[in-house]
């Protein structure tokens, strides 16, 4: 009974899926199935995932946050003004992420002690974060701080920042044995999430306020505060993210990663989070991210076109949140079939009225 | 068995209606007739399936089986413009009003045909029935008296027929149902037909025809209203196994019944709020403290200030005898008080998780550890499950594929798995089936053999007789002076139900 | 009525927009030259235009992010159409129909299926960005006839002529938004879905009529764009999704549904591209623009919960007042029937 139940999960079939995606894009083309190059593929999508992983902690509790491509780009020009400005680049990593962090707690601040949607609080952020990141060069210059080279720090608003050290870009083109370093981030996150879903307080708590937060605050969770956390840590994670596609690309810029959006939410929902709350699973996320990366790198490696790429992910979100719907219906109406045939069966039993 | 059997045919009837919701069975065969001229009264306890009842009759709910007869006709009535086009219309409990549409467009909403001739119809028809305001003012600043009239316009102005009133007394002040009853004696003269939902046994009585008591999905009473009386409804809305109670005797808390040297664990002085004013009582460990009340009489509202809900209540409470001035459901649990909700879907259950993480969200903030123990969390269930002897397959099972009577057991283990010095149950009965409601009435003894003080909040009196020591009666917002001494059923139900102009 | 408009956040935010160019002309008085004002309403025509589509569809208690990719399919159509040889108007309503088309589909899965708004739009802006680029092969469309520039550049009182068009249909839709009753339904619908079903208001098309209104508005847009710079680029729309979310907030459609009119979509859109041009003026970097709306966004509806819940406390205290009140009178029979017991 409970090995059926795994095997009917959602994590399950995604895991079917991704093995019937690599074997389909393997026959068709063999070089493909490269375990080094697949694994090395993943570094062009991890920061996906790593957002995404923030992303279903949120959605887990029915909200949302858009904003955190700005944050990525935001986290990632502040490492590179930090660096030019001569701090030591761990510490610049560290200011980095403190920023990333700050962002998102301002997002759960704003969503926890008002009622205004998430969705418009992080749109609102969404253009705060990404208008700061790329004005951040030239308000730096206007403070007074001192850049080297001639144009100050304003060199720095359209073009990426680069000549990072080495110590800093190993993060995203080293490995650890054939794994490359985006990727084993990645899963240390998701390993880090699944277990503060799984078995902390904390994660019960997103789940509770995900369910119902008029039970949760009948209940006595702590709303507020849990929020705030979880909007900080969402921050946490896509500054990560920002950073590692930064040390990958070897260029910290402003505007990095504001792609992503679509691909980071259609890999919490395809995951199967549903955008309601109080459903999802981390490892969901980590696969639905794999599926989704892989479909564009073998798409590429087949010679199509990549601008067909955005038409099937969008396909993909649509299609997979309307089968969900379908199934739950499904369901539904077998269980009321059910209840029905059995209390008639029990009254006529007993000869209509009590 | 229609007594005073009316000659026309009836303009609505419901043959063996069936409704069933998430495997819940809701309406278990249910027969019903609303003739011309005629003001048929509902009655039923909480979860006794009238709102889904009225639901089918208005066309927002199909029957999982049954047929509804317009004028003897079968119909299938698939949205509430089918029901609207037969002539029904419901002015539900809660006015569906547009608060940022003007009163004008709020009438006139959903009309078809010429908007300026509705608009002048509009007109006419809420000025006869007495609606009397800015008509070009946003909705939401209309009363609710006056949205319940905006409503009635809405059905006359579409020729209803058949006119459902659901409950709409229950937030109305004295002087807005008299004009209420006024304006349904006017429906009546013209041959309209209503359906009076009402909680007050009184208003019932007074104003209706015929009446029709519902309980767990069945039709269990159904006599011309001239022929009953109180208690007659009072009995036909208590379970069929429920026993005739005696007098409830009071025990003094200072006498040998209740050992004098126990302090109260529940003190509430001069508590005020929007709903209700100057409430002061006392709790003592071991007593079942009963507060007899109908919706709308701010009982609820009393208990979710006590609890921490509402952060607007001015006075003073003591939890366990220590002041509590600032109180949040995580600070009231924490000193010993727990709260089991009126409202179990909105408010108590997360039906859509494993009934275990009902049982042990309360805990959680309580607790020092940041970690679950699952172990732990299946034990704890697990011994909930005997103690309370709620039926599932699994402590895993979703609470929502429970019935109501095993949900409510999951709540209660939820507020008890703290071990609360004292503990508030609001309508703990609520739509729950016989069985469930012996258990929650045996936990609840076992309770008070703990020393636990134990609160329950109920608009059933044969429920408030069953399980209390002392008895509170609230209503209008205030408690109501008892005499002194043993007091009868009938005597609580005349204070809650406000019967035979028993005022203070 | 006077009290009411200057009351409502349509007035507070014209009222900033106002503040806001007189207080950057003490600084640059450029900013009051006729001509400046006329560009920045030539340079907001898009956006005005694909906010009012935005406005219908938050009107009824949705959101629309995929407008902005309408917008840029319906813009390559038009481009295509028009490099095929088909006349003028033909090709802008093959353009409005792109739209209409995109916005039903949208439509379909929110109505019908129950996809979440949010995520079918999503999805949606990913599918028809991605065929504006598989129809074009993902270059530009240039050499469009260059007699549609005409369009923009033709001034009267030297206002261009979009700007007359745009105008005309602005107020032709708020005398229409005004007359047609039906128009009601989307406020209902948005204020109370559960009240407007109950009243036999057909929700569902009105909810579908929403989205399609989004996606012929984006094709309008479109038009617009195309005729202004006489090329489609493949970022047409790109980004701008947002921006119309942004500015019919800003204007004060609420997203709980059941507020907001015409002018705030149209007011919404000035403020935002109004922003945009005075950070010229003030010589600040144009990098600041986003920054600037985003903090105003947030403002304005981080105020605007204040002010509601100001309002609710106050309501509800005086609603308990009159029970109080009516307290002192509750023996008032009621109204005697014939048969009291």
């Amino acid at each position: 009974m409970k090995g059926l139940t795994v095997f009917r999960s959602w994590e399950f079939m995604l895991a079917v899926v991704l093995v019937l995606e690599l074997l389909v894009l393997g026959l068709i083309n063999p070089a493909f199935l490269n375990i080094e190059n697949l694994l090395f593929s993943t570094s062009d999508f991890a920061h996906v995932i790593i957002a995404a992983i923030g992303l279903t902690l949120i959605i887990m509790t029915g909200g949302i946050d858009i904003s955190g491509v700005s944050i990525m780009g935001l986290a990632s020009i502040v490492l590179g003004l930090a660096f030019i400005a001569g701090i030591p680049i761990g510490f610049a990593v560290v200011i980095a992420l403190g920023v990333g962090i700050a962002a998102g707690a301002l997002n759960g601040a704003v969503v926890a002690n008002t009622d205004v949607n998430p969705l418009i609080v992080t749109l609102a952020t969404l253009f705060l974060y990404a208008g700061v990141a790329t004005g951040l060069p030239t308000l730096l210059d206007i403070l007074g701080f001192q850049a080297y080279g001639a144009g100050g720090f304003e060199a720095y608003q359209y073009e990426g920042i680069t000549g990072l050290p080495k110590t800093f870009t190993w993060i995203g083109s080293g490995r650890i044995g054939w794994v490359p370093m985006p990727l084993v981030i990645a899963l240390l996150l998701a390993a880090a999430a699944t277990w503060l879903m799984l078995f902390t307080r904390f994660g019960r708590y997103l789940k509770l306020i995900g369910v119902s937060p008029a039970v949760a605050h009948f209940t006595g969770v702590p709303i507020k505060r849990t929020l705030v956390a979880v909007y900080a840590m969402n921050g946490f994670a896509v500054a990560v993210g920002g950073l590692v596609l930064t040390a990958y690309l070897g260029s910290a810029r402003s505007d990095l990663g504001s792609e992503a959006l679509l691909s980071i939410i259609t890999a919490v929902v395809l995951g199967g989070s549903s955008i309601y709350g109080g459903q999802g699973s981390v490892l969901g996320t980590l696969l639905a991210g794999f599926v989704l990366g892989f479909m564009r790198q073998g798409l590429l490696a087949l010679g199509i076109s990549s601008d067909v790429v955005p038409v099937l992910i969008g396909v993909l979100l649509v299609g997979s949140v309307a089968l969900r719907i379908g199934l739950a219906r499904l369901s539904t109406a077998r269980a009321n079939r059910a209840a029905f045939a059995a209390e008639r069966m029990a009254v006529e039993g007993n000869g209509g009225m009590p | 068995m229609i007594a005073a059997a009316p000659s026309s045919v009836p303009l609505v009837s419901l043959r063996d209606v069936w409704k069933v919701f998430e495997s819940v069975t809701v309406l278990r065969g249910i027969d019903l007739d609303i003739y011309p001229g005629r003001v048929l009264a509902l009655l039923g306890g909480n979860g006794s399936g009238k709102s889904t009842m009225v639901k089918i009759l208005s066309g927002a709910y199909q029957p999982t089986a049954g047929v509804i007869e317009v004028k003897g006709v079968p119909t299938v009535l698939s949205h509430p413009s089918d029901a609207h086009a037969k002539g029904i219309y419901m002015v539900p409990q809660e006015p569906h009003i547009f608060p940022n549409l003007s009163v004008m467009e709020n009438l006139t909403a959903g009309l078809k045909g010429d908007p300026d001739a509705n608009e002048a119809r509009a007109l006419t028809v809420a000025r006869e029935i007495g609606l009397d305001t800015d008509f070009d003012s946003p909705g939401g600043e209309l009363s609710i008296a006056s949205q319940q009239l905006v409503e009635i316009t809405r059905g006359l102005l579409r020729n209803a027929r058949v006119l459902i009133l659901d409950e709409p007394t229950s937030s109305l002040t004295r002087r807005e149902v008299a004009n209420l009853a006024r304006q349904m004696k006017e429906l009546k003269a013209r041959g309209i037909g209503l359906l009076f939902i009402s909680h007050r046994l009184n208003e019932v009585l007074e104003l209706t025809d015929d009446t029709q008591v519902l309980r767990d999905g069945r039709i269990v009473l159904n006599a011309p209203s001239a022929e009953l009386t109180t208690d007659m409804l009072v009995e036909a809305m208590l379970p069929a196994d429920f026993a005739p109670p005696s007098d409830i005797t009071e025990r003094d808390p200072g006498t040998a019944s209740s050992p004098s040297d126990k302090s109260a664990v529940l003190s509430v002085r001069n508590l005020s709020s929007r709903l209700f004013r100057d409430v002061s009582f006392d709790v003592y460990p071991g007593e079942v403290l009963g507060i007899s009340g109908v919706v709308g009489s701010g009982r609820t509202e009393l208990a979710e200030a006590i609890y921490g809900i509402d952060a607007f209540a001015k006075g003073e409470v003591h939890i366990a005898g220590r002041a509590a001035p600032r109180r949040s459901p995580q600070i009231s649990q924490a000193m010993g008080l727990s709260y089991v909700p009126e409202d179990r879907h909105a408010h108590g259950i997360f039906l859509a998780l494993p009934s275990s993480q009902t049982v042990t969200a309360g805990l959680l903030s309580l607790g020092r550890s940041r970690f679950m123990k699952r172990d732990h969390e299946l034990s704890l269930t697990q011994e909930f499950i005997d103690r309370l002897r709620i039926k599932l397959s699994s402590p895993l099972q979703v609470a929502r594929t429970l019935s109501g009577g095993n949900q409510q057991k999951v709540v209660l283990a939820k507020t008890l798995a703290p071990a609360p010095r004292v503990i508030i149950l609001d309508e703990p009965t609520r739509g729950i089936d016989a069985r469930a409601r012996q258990d929650v009435y045996r936990t609840i003894r076992e309770l008070t053999a703990e020393g636990v003080g134990v609160v329950v909040i109920s608009s059933e009196v044969g429920e408030i007789a069953e399980v209390a020591d002392r008895v509170m009666v609230m209503r209008r917002g205030r408690l109501v002076p008892l005499p002194g001494g043993p007091k009868s059923v009938e005597q609580i139900s005349a204070a809650t139900f406000a019967a035979n102009g028993a005022a203070a | 009525m006077i009290k009411r408009i200057v009351k409502s956040r349509e007035f507070l935010v014209l009222a900033l927009l106002v503040a806001m160019i007189f207080a950057v002309s003490t600084v640059n008085a450029a900013v009051l030259r006729p001509l400046t004002l006329i560009n920045i309403v030539n340079s907001s025509l898009f956006l005005i235009l694909i906010a009012i589509g935005q406005m219908f569809v938050v009107m009824t208690r949705g959101i629309d992010v995929s407008v902005g990719a309408i917008a840029g399919l319906s813009a390559v159509i038009f481009g295509i159409a028009l490099n095929a040889g088909i006349p003028l108007p033909i090709a802008m309503l093959c353009a409005l129909l792109t739209g209409c088309l995109c916005g039903s589909v949208n439509a379909a899965g929110i109505v019908f299926v129950g996809i979440p708004p949010i995520i079918m739009t999503l999805g949606t802006l990913g599918a028809y960005r991605g065929l504006m680029r598989v129809l074009t092969g993902g270059s530009w469309i240039e050499s469009i006839p260059q007699s549609i520039k005409t369009l923009a550049v033709t001034r009267y009182m030297s206002v261009p002529l979009m700007v007359w068009a745009v105008a005309a249909l602005v107020i032709i839709l708020a005398v229409l938004l005004y007359r047609i009753k039906a128009v009601r339904n989307f406020y209902a619908v948005g204020d109370n879905r559960e009240g407007a079903y109950l009243l036999g208001i057909n929700v569902r098309a009105t909810e579908f009529t929403a989205y399609a209104l989004a996606g012929v508005f984006a094709g309008a847009a479109a038009i617009v764009f195309t005729g202004q710079i006489g090329f489609v680029p493949m970022q047409t729309g790109s980004g701008q999704e947002l921006k119309a979310i942004a500015a019919v907030v800003l204007g004060g459609v609420s997203l709980m549904g059941g507020t907001g009119t015409i002018w705030s979509a149209v007011i919404g859109a000035l403020f935002l591209t109004t922003v945009d041009s005075m950070m010229i003026f003030l010589k600040v970097p144009g990098s600041w623009n986003n920054a600037v709306a985003g903090g105003v966004l947030l403002a304005i509806v981080v105020f605007d919960y204040l002010i509601r819940r100001t309002v609710r406390n106050r309501q509800l205290a005086m609603r308990a007042a009159e029970m109080h009140h009516a307290e002192q009178d509750h023996d008032t029979p009621l109204q005697p029937k014939e048969a009291v017991r």
